[in-house]
């Protein structure tokens, strides 16, 4: 069985946010609801001072808190890694959005078009799903795009087809999809030759974004 | 939601809006509806970036659907213009509207298409880049019919563009814009190139890949930018002083390493650094062929630099019989006279320029410019070869970067110099690993920028100056900015007038020097993607002037600042519904180096919404209106859309005398350019289904140096006698003329360039306005937004939403410890005010940010643009004058000012 990963290479990524909005609109999320985003960050002081750039979202946890609140089994885990999300099931309690360390979560109460005052435009329209309304909502490392990749033979983290779209659009090739309990897949690659960290790791969540960053070492 | 979508296809299309483009993409699209935009896969093998596509590509969908947008031609019932005018624009049918434009066009032809003081009655603007040319369909064919029109008003240009390096870079290495060999390079010093924000999908990409196989980029810039966030080092310079750095590496190569150390064969044998130059500054020249001469060390004797088997002295004085000829009729014969070589001339002007010379002016330690000047000498590699296809050539990974206010204004010709100057030495300009130029725009032809290279005069490339000759000199201006008067190097290409003094052209409407010709408003102002009101310098005084225009014709997205003066608006289909074939490939800024070239299609990826049109559709209706439909026919044939249509083995060209359809027109363009490029014709049904046709292009001609080589050229460096003449003789004319207020941009035309106090003329015109330099203490930068730069897309949504991500798109970015000194607390309100204007915004407290910089990012202060106009974000392009005196010799200006800055109130 696969257990699907990102890395992201800190070293790499410009903060251009191409990613989240590929993620927007493979997702089909409203304004505001960002499941893949950039963060700016700074260090230090003036003038010695860094600015790095990390890719934040759902790590799809080894020991997801979301799951433990979840009182719907809503939220699950696939054998696969991924943290699923039942928009059918869920109630809307807000406990997952609350338990989750990578604020990765988070919930709509009114549907928000692009140009509020006007409605929603023929784009949003046409992808309106009002499950998503009073429910939570988060990355789902494009479920279905792996799921149907692998339907039709396709390595996820290789195939575009079979990827999820943040890691298609990302322009500098800092975010990698793929098994990491392949000892040969571009994430278990690049994790063994670089020194890397994951967020929060001391949570013990087991998170499953990996990051590169070997300045300083 | 999936489960009601009965029909989904994915239409290949490009994305073109800035300059950095294009990107292939394709956008999908459910029961007819545009939802979402992915990388052309199928491009991944051809593409420098593996087809991937820019973020302001992604706004492509909501920019379609944007319930903002014009969707009828409109006309505008209030004759007032003004900010504070109600236009009343009204809907009209696209016949009155193109009537109503036809009446003003023919009016024009004829009282004749120019006016009493020799200016086209026609104007027209465009958008940044050259951008809007790959959305405007045949309107250049229709451009083309007309004769003459004056594109000098700017929207941006010169101050918001590298513009010292379009026009000194096409001189020295045929480089529009510069750029590092970046697949090869391994050592980059850049002064505040932003090239993370600034340099597309292949910037981003290339320049990732380069880290990642650990190569070294040095950023010296005032803040910390994106790209700066992206180096291994940021060196916070003051600003304006970046020549005095570049200065100082080139001492420390030329005075403290050895000159085996550089790369002395190149100097030798592919520049005039052997050229020997005489007492009264030009060089010395054989008396019969007036060639320059050069010592051969050989001989022991002066002789002609081109003759065979020489052995050039690098270095040194020697005493030769020459011809001097200076400008004009200036000559010198010199029977027995001391020639100095051009290196030693170099040398000797640089003694002064130290380290700890800089390092005062720079606010940088002399120890780091030291350290960076030998880094980029120890990482030259000087004396390696790499083989490109079959040629050995040499292999300098190094290379040096200007950002945009680095690279124009005063300080720009040296800096550019400077760096020029400095991939010389090692023996690194346009080489594998080295410093590239991308395109051309003055020289022509434009399609591969080696092509444009023949020889000119002493050994030099050809460079098509404006000429300043007595006989030949341009005495009265062509356009409103007089680009072939004013400024030699501008050239007269179809660029070109868009590339002189543009700002001028605005202000010698408010403020005619003397023996200028009346600044007359033309009568007919056309407008497509691009609002200077908001882009362009002193804002405020641009929109007034604007006002004052009897007829303009904006072809509107949505309403903006610019179309608010507008008497006639045009919707025309945007970027996902129109039709149009453009080249890709080949060799392009800012960073497009392809191994591949051909032509890429956009098309009707939805149904145009409301009334729009497509651009061919205005075009063809706009000749026929106006009586030129045969020759706007024959200019596309000629290839005036993109493609000549007749080539040596086809002939797709349309019948001259008849209208043709959109699909018609471009139908033919796509046959024309698949044969163009040798392989079978592929019908518009073809790249409808593909999107885009390739075939192979030569890795060997992303280097300059084997052309020059092959045509026993050398580079125009150090010493820019060339430059030097044509100053004196354009100053010579001038003064004929009467004109003395150019005087000051005469000074920059120097064959070896000195520091000049480039803070200290900030300080100058605040004094000469009656101000105090101590009332406005900070530097106020500003900084391009991957986002929104070239996009035209302030009314986007989601570009908004991203954009918020990086810091400093909703505010003034500030230094945080000099705020706390100030009382100022991060979300306050603050007020920047320069001597001209003020403006008022949330401050953004950083790190990042040399305490006597401001920096604000992009250009907003939208009052007109739906959705922008509620972004309460402050622009600084109201605050930066429009000033002769900080006006350069190329007619461009730093995108500076200074500032002060107060806290008015609390979170806003």
């Amino acid at each position: 069985m696969s257990r699907w990963g990102m890395v992201a290479d800190l070293r790499r990524c410009v903060g251009c946010q191409t990613c989240s909005s590929a993620c927007r609109h493979a997702n089909a999320t409203p304004p505001g609801v960002m499941w893949r985003r950039v963060v700016d960050m700074e260090a230090g002081d003036y003038p010695d001072v860094r600015r790095a750039f990390v890719p934040v979202g759902c790590n799809h946890c080894d020991d997801p808190p979301c799951t433990k609140a979840c009182p719907s089994t809503a939220t699950k885990k696939r054998a696969d890694g991924i943290v699923t999300q039942d928009y059918d099931v869920c109630i809307g309690c807000g406990y997952c959005i609350l338990a989750c360390p990578y604020q990765a979560r988070g919930k709509i109460a009114e549907p928000v078009a692009a140009y509020a005052e006007h409605g929603r435009i023929a784009s949003e329209e046409a992808r309106f799903d009002p499950r998503t309304i009073g429910v939570a909502q988060k990355c789902t490392f494009c479920v279905d795009r792996i799921d149907e990749g692998l339907a039709q033979g396709l390595t996820p983290g290789v195939d575009p087809e079979a990827s999820p779209a943040c890691v298609n659009a990302c322009l500098a090739r800092a975010l990698t999809f793929g098994d990491l309990d392949d000892p040969v897949s571009t994430v278990s690659v690049l994790l063994a030759r670089t020194p890397s960290f994951r967020m929060h790791e001391d949570l013990g969540t087991g998170p499953n974004i990996h990051y590169l960053w070997d300045h300083g070492t | 939601m999936g489960d009601r979508v009965t029909n989904v296809r994915r239409v290949p299309t490009y994305c073109y809006q800035c300059v950095a483009g294009p990107d292939l993409l394709t956008v999908k699209v459910e029961d007819g509806v545009a939802t979402e935009v992915e990388p052309n896969f199928k491009a991944a093998d051809i593409h420098p970036a593996e087809g991937k596509v820019c973020v302001k590509a992604f706004g492509l969908v909501q920019k379609t659907y944007n319930p903002h947008r014009i969707l009828t031609p409109m006309k505008r019932t209030n004759p007032k213009k003004g900010k504070g005018e109600d236009p009343g624009f009204v809907p009209v049918s696209w016949d009155e509207a193109l009537d109503l434009i036809a009446a003003k066009l023919m009016e024009v032809r004829a009282k004749g298409l120019l006016d009493d003081s020799g200016f086209p009655r026609v104007a027209a603007s465009f958008g940044g880049g050259g951008t809007p040319m790959s959305y405007m369909g045949t309107l250049p064919a229709f451009l083309a019919s007309w004769g003459p029109i004056d594109f000098s008003y700017g929207s941006g240009q010169g101050v918001k563009c590298t513009h010292s390096e379009h026009l000194y870079g096409e001189l020295w290495h045929r480089a529009f814009t510069v750029c590092p060999d970046t697949p090869n390079n391994r050592y980059v010093v850049s002064f505040g190139a932003n090239t993370e924000a600034a340099a597309g999908v292949c910037g981003v990409y290339r320049h990732a890949e380069a880290r990642g196989r650990g190569a070294k980029r040095v950023q010296v810039e005032p803040h910390l930018s994106v790209t700066g966030a992206c180096s291994a080092e940021w060196i916070p310079i003051k600003p304006q002083t970046d020549a005095a750095f570049l200065f100082a590496m080139i001492h420390v190569l030329l005075h403290e390493r050895r000159l085996d150390e550089l790369d002395a064969p190149f100097l030798a044998n592919h520049t005039s650094s052997p050229y020997l130059v005489g007492p009264n500054g030009f060089f010395l020249r054989d008396p019969h062929s007036r060639k320059p001469l050069v010592w051969d060390t050989g001989q022991d004797k002066a002789v002609a630099f081109d003759t065979p088997g020489i052995a050039p002295a690098l270095e040194g004085r020697f005493r030769v019989a020459a011809l001097e000829v200076g400008a004009d009729d200036d000559h010198w014969s010199h029977a027995d006279v001391v020639g100095v070589t051009s290196h030693t001339m170099l040398v000797e002007h640089v003694r002064s320029y130290t380290p700890d010379w800089a390092a005062g002016l720079c606010d940088v330690p002399a120890a780091k410019i030291r350290k960076v000047a030998n880094e980029f000498l120890d990482h030259a590699c000087v004396g390696d070869t790499m083989e490109v296809e079959g040629r050995t050539l040499p292999f300098r990974p190094v290379s040096i970067s200007l950002g945009k206010s680095v690279n124009n204004g005063w300080g720009g010709y040296e800096c550019c110099w400077a760096r020029t100057l400095l991939a010389c030495l090692v023996g690194g300009l346009e080489v594998p690993g080295g410093m590239l130029g991308t395109t051309v725009r003055l020289n022509r032809p434009a399609t591969n920028r080696l092509d444009s290279v023949r020889p000119g005069e002493d050994g030099f490339m050809a460079f098509p100056w404006n000429e300043t000759d007595r006989e030949k000199w341009t005495s009265r201006p062509t356009g409103r900015n007089g680009h072939r008067m004013l400024v030699p190097l501008a050239a007269n290409s179809p660029w070109s007038q868009a590339l002189g003094p543009t700002h001028l052209a605005w202000a010698f409407m408010r403020d005619k020097p003397e023996h200028w010709p009346e600044a007359t408003a033309p009568d007919v102002w056309i407008v497509y993607r691009t609002n200077p009101a908001i882009s362009f310098w002193d804002t405020a005084a641009v929109t007034d002037t604007m006002a004052r225009f009897p007829f303009v014709a904006c072809f509107a997205y949505t309403m903006d600042e610019t179309n608010h003066m507008a008497d006639v608006l045009l919707p025309d289909c945007t970027d996902l519904e129109g039709l149009q074939l453009i080249r890709i490939g080949g060799t392009k800024f800012v960073e497009q180096f392809w191994d591949h070239q051909g032509f890429a299609l956009r098309q009707p990826v939805v149904e145009p919404k409301g009334e729009t049109r497509d651009f061919t559709w205005i075009s063809t209706q706009l000749a026929k209106r106006t009586g030129l439909l045969e020759k706007y026919n024959a200019a596309i044939n000629r290839g005036a859309a993109g493609i000549g249509l007749v080539g040596k083995a086809f002939d797709f060209s349309l019948d001259v005398t008849r209208e043709h359809s959109v699909e018609e027109i471009w139908d033919a363009n796509c046959r024309a350019a698949s044969a163009e490029i040798g392989g079978e014709p592929r019908d518009l049904g073809w790249f409808k289904e593909n999107g885009f046709l390739v075939t192979s292009f030569p890795r060997l001609d992303w280097y300059l140096f084997p052309t020059l080589v092959d045509q026993g050229l050398r580079f125009e460096l150090p010493y820019q006698e060339r430059l030097a003449r044509v100053g004196t003789q354009l100053g010579n004319r001038l003064h004929e003329s009467g004109i003395d207020w150019w005087d000051t941009q005469l000074a920059e035309y120097q064959a070896l360039p000195k520091w000049k106090d480039f803070p200290g003329i900030w300080e100058k015109v605040l004094v000469k306005h009656g101000h105090r330099p101590e009332d406005f203490p900070f530097w106020l930068l500003t900084s391009r937004s991957m986002q929104y730069s070239w996009g035209g897309n302030v009314g986007v949504q989601i570009i908004r939403e991203m954009a918020e991500n990086i810091a400093g798109h909703n505010g003034v970015i500030m230094n945080a410890a000099t705020a706390r000194g100030m009382g100022i607390a991060d979300g306050d309100t603050v007020e920047v005010a320069s001597h001209i204007n003020k403006v008022q915004g949330r401050v953004v407290l950083r790190q990042g940010i040399r305490p006597d910089t401001l920096l604000m990012i992009g250009q907003f202060g939208h009052w007109k643009t739906p959705f922008a106009k509620d972004f309460d974000t402050p622009s600084m392009n109201s605050l930066t004058p429009m000033d002769l005196d900080l006006t350069d010799a190329t007619g461009s200006g730093a995108d500076v000012v200074r500032v002060s800055i107060r806290r008015v109130g609390g979170p806003r």
